[in-house]
């Protein structure tokens, strides 16, 4: 067994940890306070019950639950709370992650394995974490004959453009990073840049099998790309718009999916050749070309292209949901909140601590983020299963299948759309 | 909302541009996830271990093999058909959107030249599609 360190000394311990909090102090004292103070000198702050937020007043409320309260919800409606924590990227990393561990235990289930089970105790559920702490600890090898500078940038721009995918999808009513009126070809702008990252990555390389899993990512996300564009254009025709929000509100009554069923097929298959999931997974075949354009990529860049994959699979997942499942609509399940919540707080046991106003949601944004959760984990379930079923597809019947079949079936898709149109069943002054 | 497009300009905001301030927040977050996830690789280069030593680990990764020759060579792909379809088919597609989205506007004879259109693409596409399959003159 190998001692970890073998100079271990207590005292010189002691001495570094001290020595570092005197550098942080000393550094936060001299740079971080000024720079607090210049930054709130820059933001405009908001008015809470009648005064206007200083610094040194939010101190002070920090103390008092109830006036803390108001600091919290004028927070929650700046742009920063929804980019960095809900419906942005904390929300959609979390959701990300459940999947990576649902994926491998579901996997291990199928194939009749066990999976992740010491890591943790309970189902072996802190694995990812482990997997994290190894990734991070994992030395960076990069080829000698590298572009450094692109193939360092690459995985960072694989999760930034995940991310920016997520941005334009709206989770509750209202709870949207960027609500744009042209949403739907904001999304495929942004679905056009992930072959362009990963043939980056893959060139940058200079090696031959991510080279050749480059061009295959890019060939098949190109050519399944004009599918994926035909297989929408069936709801925005009934719904006229292009905003995703207002396709999602537009759903009140029923999903899509019952009009459109096979543009949802066509979305569906497609979306998992753009996810390069299996039986569409050619630009990573394990057994063809080891990693395909991930082989090169060691400890935390591969931990990020993970992360943006998984990000993207999150994205396109709720993507289906909005435009075919009727986002965050759905039957009323959250309970209604007591009225005494809402007017007087809650008295939490021997400490009286009297909170009125507690609810940060209303009940319907949180019945909205409950629908959308629910049938986003259902799609994301659909889009894991063939991972443990079917075998890869053979590239002749890729090609066939994404430029003979869904183009065909698209194209189908949008006459089906346009005569529920025009026979007068759906669109103003229609029957439904 | 988007206090950094206003100039503030006199007496009066002025608007910078209304459509370039609903696309911000997408940069935004964009330049979150940037900011978020390149300290990952900062923290992971301080914490693991880099050892030089070995200039073998370096090389591009052949299973094992030495590698020989360049790591970006040519090869047949035979996909450069597609390749031209994607580029016509793509642009049409998004064109489609153009009329998708303001149909419950138009009236019903303005559909007629777009089913037209629909019968040129598909026809355009399946002669295409019959002639990507005679690699001979790829």
């Amino acid at each position: 067994m190998s001692v970890i360190a073998p100079n271990f000394k207590l005292s010189e311990f002691i001495k570094s940890i001290l020595d570092n909090a005197f550098w942080i102090l000393l550094i936060l004292a001299l740079i971080g306070i000024p720079a607090v103070q210049v930054i709130l000198f820059y933001i405009e702050m908001p008015v809470i019950n009648g005064e206007l937020l200083t610094p040194f007043l939010a101190l002070t409320w920090i103390a008092d639950p109830s006036r803390t309260l108001p600091i919290i919800k004028a927070f929650m409606t700046t742009d920063l709370f929804r980019i960095a924590a809900f419906p942005g990227f904390g929300f959609a990393a979390l959701l990300a992650a459940g999947t990576i561990f649902v994926e491998r235990k579901m996997l291990a289930k199928l194939q009749l394995r066990v999976g992740p089970f010491y890591c943790g105790k309970i189902e072996g559920i802190l694995q990812l974490m482990g997997d994290g702490l190894k990734l991070i600890s994992k030395e960076i090898i990069i080829p000698a004959k590298a572009d450094k500078p692109i193939f360092w940038a690459a995985p960072v721009l694989f999760v930034a453009t995940a991310a920016a995918f997520v941005a334009l999808i709206p989770v509750a009513p209202g709870w949207v990073v960027a609500d744009l009126d042209v949403g739907l070809l904001a999304v495929f702008a942004i679905i056009g840049f992930f072959p362009i990252i990963t043939i980056l990555s893959a060139w940058a390389a200079n090696s031959k099998f991510p080279f050749i899993g480059g061009i295959r990512a890019l060939f098949q996300m190109v050519s399944f790309e004009i599918p994926l564009i035909l297989s929408l254009l069936g709801a925005v025709i009934l719904t006229g718009t292009l905003n995703l929000s207002e396709i999602a509100a537009s759903q009140s009554s029923f999903p899509w999916i019952i009009f459109l069923p096979i543009g949802a097929i066509v979305f569906f298959v497609t979306m998992l050749a753009e996810l390069e999931r299996i039986p569409f997974d050619l630009p990573e075949a394990e057994s063809e070309i080891v990693a395909g354009w991930l082989t090169e990529l060691s400890g935390m860049m591969y931990g990020l292209v993970q992360l943006g994959t998984y990000l993207k699979l999150y994205a396109f997942a709720a993507l289906f949901v909005v435009i075919f499942l009727g986002g965050f609509n759905g039957p009323m399940l959250w309970p209604p909140f007591p009225e005494e919540i809402i007017t007087e707080g809650i008295e939490l046991g021997p400490v009286t601590a009297q909170i009125p106003g507690l609810p940060v949601f209303s009940q319907e944004v949180l019945n909205g983020i409950l629908m959308f959760v629910l049938k986003t984990v259902g799609v994301i379930f659909f889009i894991l299963l063939p991972r443990g079923v079917f075998p890869r597809i053979r590239v002749d019947l890729l090609l066939d299948l994404g430029w003979k079949k869904l183009i065909g079936l698209a194209f189908v898709n949008i006459f089906i759309a346009l005569g529920l149109l025009y026979a007068g069943i759906l669109g103003p002054g229609g029957i439904i | 909302m988007h206090t950094f497009l206003y100039k503030k300009v006199g007496f009066k905001a002025e608007l910078v541009g209304e459509l370039a301030g609903n696309y911000s927040t997408v940069v935004l977050m964009f330049g979150f996830a940037v900011a978020a996830m390149a300290p990952a690789l900062v923290i992971s280069r301080m914490l693991s271990p880099r050892k030089r030593s070995n200039p073998v680990k370096f090389l591009p990764m052949e299973c094992g093999q030495v590698p020989t020759g360049e790591g970006r060579t040519q090869f047949m792909m035979q996909y450069y058909a597609y390749i031209l379809m994607f580029v016509v088919f793509d642009v049409v597609a998004i064109f489609l959107y153009a009329w998708g989205s303001t149909i419950l506007y138009l009236p019903k004879e303005a559909t007629l030249p777009i089913i037209a259109f629909l019968g040129i693409i598909f026809a355009a596409m399946a002669f295409a599609l019959s002639q990507s399959d005679r690699r001979k003159i790829w």
